[in-house]
């Protein structure tokens, strides 16, 4: 599994009177780890869903690997993670993770070698990975918040996808819960080499973890900011070539925002 | 993760005098009572068994005639079991529809009400003159009077479902059908199981007054032939085999409830 390339060619998004994205540019390298970064409602999960093809952007086009996102939804190499865990609440966690597999093969057009990752890993594998193993048989709502991020998390990686699009997954975490999370999710990332679209308002998260920070303004969304992060990992919060990162970012979205970030 | 506490010690050692009694045995006592001031009240009103029986005299009847009452009863259950499927079927089938065309709603919903509304009291002898003596205006009446109480609840619980869920499965491109298949329908079961409690036993008065309108047979006749002989210990005795039979049928939908629920599972 490699990751995909991600454009937004000229993407505007319109709700009503309410325009959520305007005239959006963005190329986004195969593996690339890119956090976007913007105050609320500034159409950062918009973003999202337009990469995902459940949103057609309104003007302007959403491209996986040169192709509609929804083609590459209908194989399921799309990974989705949001804020809440969405886990079915009447299924244990390795009942969960099969879930991704039952679709698929419901599914007549897709071949063997679309499924091929999940024969690959098993659920239990999958289960290990990420540290779950023994509470594969545990209903969800038995389980720590971070529990339930971490079942949705081998969810998604059940399907083998080349793009993660993640929406503030570990935003209702704590703070230490949510730190050791992003950490395993970077070593995931370098595991499979997926491309990652990571949304959050948390800047010292999205430093931490991505290797590009995209900078939004508030109401209507366009691009601000563009940083590459080449720290090298793990990434020290302290240091100060960090605080030096996250101090452009935040100059740059205070200006946008007049403070109201 | 919090751990719930592994289990939480009974206090084996109290002495049993000193326990607080069960609520099983507190219902007992309390229904005991109840029909020991019934009897006795009869007894020392010296009121007359064509207006009021006591517990002994229905008991005493329904000694005599059990297989009468039993066989009666079976009819009646029968009956209602029957409407309470076929309107269950109409109602989880409407729901269905409305679920996936929302263009139905209006009209499905309209006509629904409209029927709902038509008291059963005044169609179920039309039903009779139509359909005759026998289980099928019964049926029809129950069906009639079950389906909209399911219809209500299972489309409530198809939409109450959790738009984070949704909105994953459709990341993995679910149909529609796949969406209704792996969240709805089982998001839907609390919904669900609210309508057959409150149907179940609606359902066998339903066939219980429709066997008043006319009946070669069933509890509603058995009630129906008392009253008409000023028979009141048969009348009671019908109405206790009434009540008994409800009674199971609602604890049969509580303990499949019971059954198939996850919520307690796994909190050991």
């Amino acid at each position: 599994m490699n990751g995909v390339d991600v454009q937004f060619r000229n993407v505007t998004q319109v709700f009503g009177a309410l325009v959520a994205l305007r005239e959006v540019e963005l190329a986004v390298q195969p593996g690339a780890f890119v956090s976007i970064v913007g105050p609320s409602g500034c159409g950062k999960s918009t973003l999202l869903r337009l990469a995902a093809g459940l949103l057609t952007p309104s003007a302007g086009e959403a491209l996986l690997g040169g192709r509609p996102p929804q083609q590459l939804r209908a194989q399921k190499q799309i990974g989705w993670m949001a804020q809440r865990p969405a886990l079915l609440p009447w299924r244990t966690v390795r009942q969960n993770v099969l879930l991704p597999q039952q679709l698929t093969m419901n599914n007549e057009q897709l071949t063997i070698n679309d499924s091929q990752f999940i024969i690959h890993y098993s659920p239990d594998e999958l289960l290990k990975l990420v540290g779950l193993f023994e509470f594969a048989d545990a209903y969800p709502h038995t389980l720590s918040g971070g529990m339930q991020q971490r079942a949705a998390l081998a969810r998604m990686l059940a399907i083998g996808a080349s793009l993660w699009l993640m929406d503030e997954p570990f935003a209702a975490l704590d703070e230490l819960t949510r730190e050791s999370l992003g950490g395993e999710l970077l070593a995931l990332w370098r595991q499979f080499r997926p491309t990652v679209l990571w949304v959050t308002h948390h800047l010292a998260e999205a430093v931490r973890l991505s290797d590009r920070i995209i900078l939004l303004s508030p109401r209507p969304g366009m691009i601000c900011g563009d940083i590459p992060v080449t720290l090298p990992h793990p990434r020290d919060d302290t240091a100060p070539a960090f605080q030096d990162v996250l101090r452009r970012a935040r100059s740059i979205l205070q200006a946008e925002g007049n403070g109201r970030v | 993760m919090s751990n719930p506490p592994a289990s939480i010690p009974r206090r084996a050692s109290v002495p049993f005098r000193l326990r607080a009694p069960s609520g099983r045995v507190v219902a007992v006592l309390l229904v005991g009572l109840v029909l020991a001031g019934w009897e006795t009240a009869v007894t020392l009103l010296q009121t007359p068994v064509y207006l009021v029986p006591g517990p002994s005299a229905i008991v005493r009847y329904l000694a005599a005639h059990w297989q009468t009452l039993l066989a009666a009863g079976g009819v009646t259950l029968a009956e209602a079991m029957t409407g309470l499927v076929l309107g269950t079927a109409v109602g989880l089938s409407l729901a269905v529809l409305i679920t996936f065309w929302a263009r139905l709603e209006q009209g499905v919903l309209s006509l629904a009400i409209l029927v709902k509304s038509t008291p059963v009291i005044a169609i179920a002898p039309i039903l009779t003159i139509w359909l005759g003596f026998g289980p099928a205006p019964k049926v029809v009446v129950t069906a009639l009077l079950t389906f909209f109480p399911v219809l209500v609840n299972a489309l409530s619980g198809f939409r109450d479902v959790d738009e984070a869920i949704v909105e994953y499965l459709r990341s993995l491109d679910a149909s529609p059908r796949e969406i209704f298949w792996y969240a709805r329908w089982p998001g839907a079961r609390p919904y669900l199981f609210a309508a057959l409690k409150v149907v179940t036993p609606l359902a066998m008065i339903a066939a219980v007054v429709a066997e008043w309108m006319g009946a070669s047979s069933g509890l509603g006749r058995q009630m129906w032939l008392a009253y008409a002989n000023l028979n009141m210990p048969g009348l009671f005795a019908a109405v206790f085999v009434l009540t008994i039979l409800s009674t199971s049928l609602y604890q049969g939908v509580m303990r499949l409830e019971g059954r198939l629920s996850w919520e307690e599972i796994g909190e050991q």
